[in-house]
């Protein structure tokens, strides 16, 4: 991951994300698409100054649907507080990251990645603690009211 | 000038590789038939064409350089017999392979490139990721 720092070509003392706005085609790399299967996907756009990594996460019924869009939606409002994310995630994906050259400047980039990787192995196990908790919750309260029918 | 003048050259010659990945598609199917999958996968990565922008000669060299890619079965075996200037070009293959979602395609670009990083090393796959004039 090598970002460096690079002002605004076509705007004076701008500092642009140059992989958000794709003006300069010499200035961004291929995207790569990586699919472990149909339904998870990622994919990373490089440019010189910033990364944006896409990811989607596995959904395997309507409830994981529901549980991953929520979470997700939780995680990226509160994006100022974790700085590489992104607010709204890629049209096509649930989530995003956007890494500048100024995160690379103030936080290591082996800590970024490792950071990165960690989030994509803990949010499979996130998502079916939330779907064991809903399931219970549901079970224990259908068995409660329907008790005083008994 | 130079540049335009090049991608002319390109549209005459797209009849002449079309026609060329036809020929090579034909001599794969043999190979495979005869089980010698790391020649078709040769017979496949050579004469790509990387210069050429037409999406139709990338999609067909593409279908060709797939069905000879899940022929293999025996991946080191494959990098023995392969010539490192087809590191690059089967790398990009690759990520075009990882990019389908694919499940069997998935699996199989997994396991190769997991062996062609061994083999190559990072800079194969940065070359990859940078390389956009020659494109796969």
């Amino acid at each position: 991951m090598c970002l460096q720092n690079f002002p605004c070509q076509e705007v004076e003392r701008h500092n642009k994300p140059e992989v958000e706005l794709k003006t300069s085609p010499e200035l961004l790399l291929n995207p790569v698409l990586i699919c472990r299967n149909e339904a998870e996907k990622c994919l990373i756009e490089t440019s010189i100054n910033s990364i944006r990594i896409s990811l989607k996460v596995k959904q395997a019924d309507e409830l994981e649907n529901i549980l991953a869009k929520k979470f997700l939606r939780f995680l990226s409002m509160r994006a100022e507080a974790f700085q590489v994310l992104r607010r709204k995630p890629v049209q096509g994906y649930d989530i995003s990251f956007l890494i500048t050259n100024y995160h690379c400047e103030d936080m290591h980039k082996h800590k970024l990645i490792d950071f990165i990787v960690q989030f994509m192995e803990d949010i499979d196990k996130e998502i079916s603690e939330l779907k064991l908790s809903v399931n219970t919750r549901g079970r224990l309260v259908a068995t409660e009211f329907l008790k005083q029918f008994i | 000038m130079a540049s335009s003048a090049a991608y002319l050259d390109a549209d005459e010659n797209l009849e002449a590789i079309i026609s060329h990945i036809e020929q090579k598609s034909r001599k794969i199917e043999t190979l495979l038939k005869q089980s010698k999958p790391v020649e078709a996968l040769k017979t496949a990565l050579e004469g790509s064409p990387l210069k050429t922008r037409d999406e139709r000669c990338k999609s067909a060299n593409w279908i060709v350089v797939h069905r000879a890619m899940m022929a293999i079965r025996d991946v080191d075996g494959m990098f023995n017999s392969l010539d490192p200037e087809y590191y690059d070009i089967l790398m990009k293959y690759l990520y075009r392979g990882l990019s389908t979602g694919d499940r069997p395609t998935c699996d199989q670009c997994l396991k190769i490139h997991e062996k062609l990083t061994e083999k190559a090393g990072l800079g194969c796959i940065l070359r990859s990721l940078a390389d956009t004039v020659n494109t796969v």
